[in-house]
């Protein structure tokens, strides 16, 4: 019991954080103020192209596939399988879980394997792009590290030593309702556990705020409409 | 001044106590309800090891009854339902289609698909109908 509240502590320690950090970065970016037209060209005009052009830069990496194949490629497999995965573990926060989770449970059991390719071929260039190697910081390394190592544990679970899932579910939805229930004490799902709560912690002062951030790129959500509307923002207001 | 802090001690006093209080108020978290086997004190396998492994022990079973034709008894899918039925109002043993199905009070909760009863029948004793499908 005393590793239930243990656990429980750190993850509500750690989900405030998370909120608090993520919504306060927020913040900041809505604040900062983009003083100049600076769309890239060939740009929409109007704001229903620019919703459309962020759809396709969030969904498919446009800029990205425009740019460099092979870190695409290894990118979006990344996320797609990321977000197969994600979607699968929403089963343990929803009673009764939705159809469409349960329907997705044996795809998002294999997407870990399609996640940690990925991850392994973002990884490998690091290493083996000269030029990628050069403006590598020890960070860059680290998030890698800490993802594969989440993959890695999270397969431990599923494929070497199994958990009580059903206990587990029953310790997240205490979490939830206020209601502490124990916590399985399998060596996978600790380590599992404890990577997932660095990982919430050091979210929102990493570079993984590129999830909120991809939204305020100036190059990508402005309107081209430089003659019809005059521009002004921050210093260019005054 | 002072008495600002003094007032603001007080509320963050007061938010303490209210959220202490209304804890025990909230509902309780939904676990499921995993009905008492109908006889026999003991599994099988011990209790923590069925709940984390018992789909490796069909799956082994499986294999050696179907591939290499050794039918034992310990840990068939037949041998679970000796103890692990749940009745009805009628006193007769719910099929799993009935949530109350002692597979499927976890396995809804965890989102786990059950592939046995396609084929086998899911409850003891067997019964003529096939293709119990959820």
């Amino acid at each position: 019991m005393m590793l239930s509240v243990i656990y429980a502590i750190l993850f509500y320690a750690a989900t405030l954080l998370l909120i608090v950090g993520v919504g306060r970065k927020i913040a900041i970016y809505a604040r900062t103020p983009a003083p100049l037209k600076i769309p890239t060209t060939p740009a929409p005009i109007t704001k229903a192209g620019v919703v459309w052009r962020m759809t396709k830069e969030v969904t498919v990496f446009q800029s990205l596939f425009k740019s460099n194949k092979w870190t695409w490629l290894f990118g979006w497999v990344f996320h797609v399988a990321l977000a197969l995965v994600l979607l699968r573990h929403l089963r343990y926060f929803q009673e009764p879980v939705w159809t469409v989770v349960a329907l997705i449970q044996p795809f998002g059991k294999y997407a870990a394997f399609a996640m940690l390719a990925g991850l392994a071929g973002l990884w490998a260039r690091r290493f083996l792009v000269d030029r990628v190697r050069y403006i590598t910081n020890l960070s860059d390394h680290l998030m890698l590290a800490l993802l594969v190592a989440i993959g890695i544990s999270g397969l431990g679970i599923k494929f070497v030593s199994h958990t009580d899932i059903v206990s587990l579910k029953a310790f997240v939805q205490g979490l939830m309702y206020f209601d502490l229930q124990p916590l399985p004490s399998d060596g996978f799902l600790l380590v599992h556990l404890t990577l997932v709560l660095i990982l919430m912690v050091v979210f929102p002062i990493s570079k993984l705020l590129h999830v909120p951030g991809l939204f305020f790129m100036p190059t990508r959500n402005q309107v081209d409409n430089p003659r019809e509307v005059r521009h002004t923002a921050g210093w260019t207001a005054e | 001044m002072k008495e600002s802090r003094h007032t603001r001690q007080g509320f963050w006093a007061a938010a303490l106590i209210f959220a202490l209080f209304s804890l025990p108020v909230m509902a309780g978290a939904p676990v499921p309800d995993i009905p008492e086997a109908v006889k026999g004190d003991q599994c099988v396998e011990e209790t923590g090891f069925m709940r984390k492994n018992h789909m490796e022990l069909l799956l082994h079973q499986r294999d050696e009854t179907m591939h290499r034709g050794i039918r034992t008894k310990k840990h068939s899918l037949k041998n679970c339902f000796t103890c692990h039925v749940v009745k009805d109002a009628g006193g007769q043993p719910v099929t799993v289609k009935s949530p109350k199905h002692f597979c499927r009070e976890c396995h809804d909760y965890a989102a786990v698909q059950i592939d046995c009863f396609q084929c086998h029948t899911s409850v003891p004793g067997g019964h003529k109908t096939t293709g119990e499908k959820l």
